[in-house]
């Protein structure tokens, strides 16, 4: 049995700052691997322990996602290997080309039974990687899985949708997508961290898989940073009786 | 312009078409199954109600429909199913589908939230037809009488992959309303233990608030329910007024309270990036604050 576990790797958002123009800057932003994806890293991480399934990371990118730190982070969270399609060709890529990027990548991989994916991606979150990819690879695929059980050649998955929960039994090969709530992503420990550095990790580019610049569907037309509300920030400083009173005269209408 | 629309729940659908007027010259619907509802729509296309399949089993339908239609844009609402069946057509035809969109422009251009809210993105469609998830509010009504045109049966296409559905259960009713709440006190990480929620609770009863909480408090600890979930990827809330108790600022969480009216906030880090965006802060530690406030209010 082989999972596959899909991570987009974005900027760390704290380091991004926002330019005088509106714009943002991303030249201080460190990589790091999306947050909703750990859950999804997770999710194949418990289920390889309990089934002996291999856990295989797939990730893909412009060239600097190929970075040791980050390949270690994802390998010490579970996977026994990595895949990385890194090619600056393939930097900023819309959901369709990244669903397309992946579906060759694992093409190129070769086997797998169960495809996992995050909810969404913490930089856009347009929440479609999952789906057009099972789409592509001609699976049954699901998002907003909250519990994923397997068995045999299926999995029973929990599927929370607006106002309902359901129980779904889904025969693999098929591609999920889980919900940031469905586990707490381990934190690595030493001896995790220090295994990770002798995992086999594979970098392709475009070529390698065959996919060197899939088509745009979506062209970005500007980002800008949303102009912020003038707040007046009258802030009281300490919680002493003084200062809590202090406070109190201020908010008090605003709480009568 | 020819607009296609298709959604889960028939007022949804009638709110989209009846917004769709305003974008373009011909208005189309798809539904599963009879409507219950008149929507403003030239035509429609009725795909007949299967038994025993989920709604994501009509996305070759849909498709089938698109093809025949040749709209120039497919609305759809956004719910966690429709976003199934939009992103699988949208693999299908080559394209992307523009998610949870905030605006929407007579040239089709669009407006959403990246980057957890710290930035807006404007996009457009770059061929094809294209595919949008437009939520309730974003379009204006349109005030002409709905007018429905012809109902068109259309065939049921065999889904290629089927997923069985072993059980359903209705979510338990939630008791918070957030967005219809005039004042909200959100908690955050600053409180430390579940059972401190009470003195919170007490707060928010002093002020005839509602308790919302940022997403670690939600998912993480799971202290309330996901419902009560403000920021980027839970609720948007515009109440008159926000306290953010033990909340540090960050803009995931901000987002979602930045169209209230006056922000009030309460941590004891004085560095906290909540204070920028507050109108009334206390630097002070929330459980002296917090009861002193309870104490004095009531």
């Amino acid at each position: 049995m082989q999972i596959i576990t899909c991570f987009k790797v974005v900027p760390e958002e704290q380091d991004i700052e926002v330019n005088s123009s509106g714009s943002l800057s991303f030249e201080r932003a460190k990589l790091t691997i999306s947050a909703y994806d750990l859950n999804a890293i997770e999710v194949g991480a418990q289920l390889a322990e309990a089934h002996g399934a291999n856990l295989v990371g797939l990730s893909a990118g412009a060239a600097n996602i190929d970075e040791s730190k980050l390949k270690k982070n994802a390998l010490s969270r579970g996977p026994e290997s990595l895949y990385l399609v890194a090619d600056n060709g393939l930097a900023d890529m819309d959901t369709y080309q990244t669903a397309a990027v992946l579906q060759a990548a694992i093409a190129k991989i070769g086997v797998y039974d169960l495809v996992l994916c995050g909810e969404g991606s913490a930089d856009l979150y347009a929440q479609q990687v999952g789906v057009q990819l099972g789409q592509m690879l001609n699976v049954p695929t699901i998002n907003s899985v909250s519990k994923v059980t397997l068995e045999g050649q299926h999995v029973i998955v929990e599927r929370t949708l607006e106002d309902e929960v359901e129980t779904l039994e889904i025969a693999l090969p098929a591609v999920i997508s889980v919900t940031s709530d469905i586990n707490l992503p381990r934190i690595p420990s030493m001896k995790q961290i220090l295994a990770a550095g002798k995992k086999e990790s594979t970098t392709w580019t475009g070529a390698d898989i065959g996919l060197s610049s899939p088509v745009k569907s979506i062209e970005t037309i500007e980002t800008k940073a949303p102009k912020q509300t003038d707040r007046k920030q009258e802030i009281v400083e300490g919680d002493s009786d003084e200062a809590v009173q202090k406070f109190l005269e201020k908010i008090a209408k605003e709480l009568k | 312009m020819k607009i296609l629309v298709f959604a889960e729940r028939n007022a949804a659908l009638a709110e989209l078409c009846s917004g769709a007027r305003a974008l373009g010259t011909q208005v189309e619907a798809i539904v599963i199954g009879a409507l219950d509802v008149p929507v403003d729509a030239d035509k429609v296309y009725s795909i007949p109600a299967q038994a025993d399949v989920m709604l994501e089993d009509y996305t070759e339908s849909v498709a089938a429909i698109m093809d025949k239609a040749g709209a120039a844009l497919l609305m759809v609402e956004p719910t966690k199913r429709c976003k199934v069946i939009a992103g699988r057509i949208a693999a299908m035809k080559g394209t992307s589908v523009i998610t949870d969109i905030m605006e929407i422009s007579a040239g089709l251009e669009t407006k959403r939230m990246v980057y957890g809210g710290m930035a807006i993105r404007k996009e457009k469609a770059a061929s094809g037809t294209m595919i949008a998830m437009v939520g309730p509010g974003v379009l204006v009504a349109s005030t002409a009488a709905p007018v429905q045109g012809a109902v068109e049966t259309v065939a049921f296409v065999e889904p290629s992959a089927k997923i069985k559905v072993v059980g359903r259960q209705k979510k338990p009713k939630v008791s918070v309303n957030l967005p219809s709440a005039k004042r909200v006190i959100g908690v955050g990480r600053g409180v430390g233990k579940e059972e401190d929620l009470a003195m919170i609770r007490e707060f928010a009863d002093a002020v005839n608030g509602e308790v919302g909480c940022s997403r670690p408090i939600a998912e993480a600890e799971k202290w309330l329910p996901k419902e009560a979930y403000i920021g980027v990827s839970g609720l948007m809330i515009a109440p008159e007024v926000y306290v953010a108790v033990g909340i540090s600022g960050q803009i995931q969480h901000m987002v979602g309270v930045n169209r209230a009216k006056t922000i009030i906030a309460i941590n004891k880090d004085k560095n906290a990036p909540i204070f920028k965006q507050a109108d009334y802060g206390i630097v002070g530690d929330l459980y002296k604050v917090v009861p002193a406030l309870v104490k004095q209010l009531k």
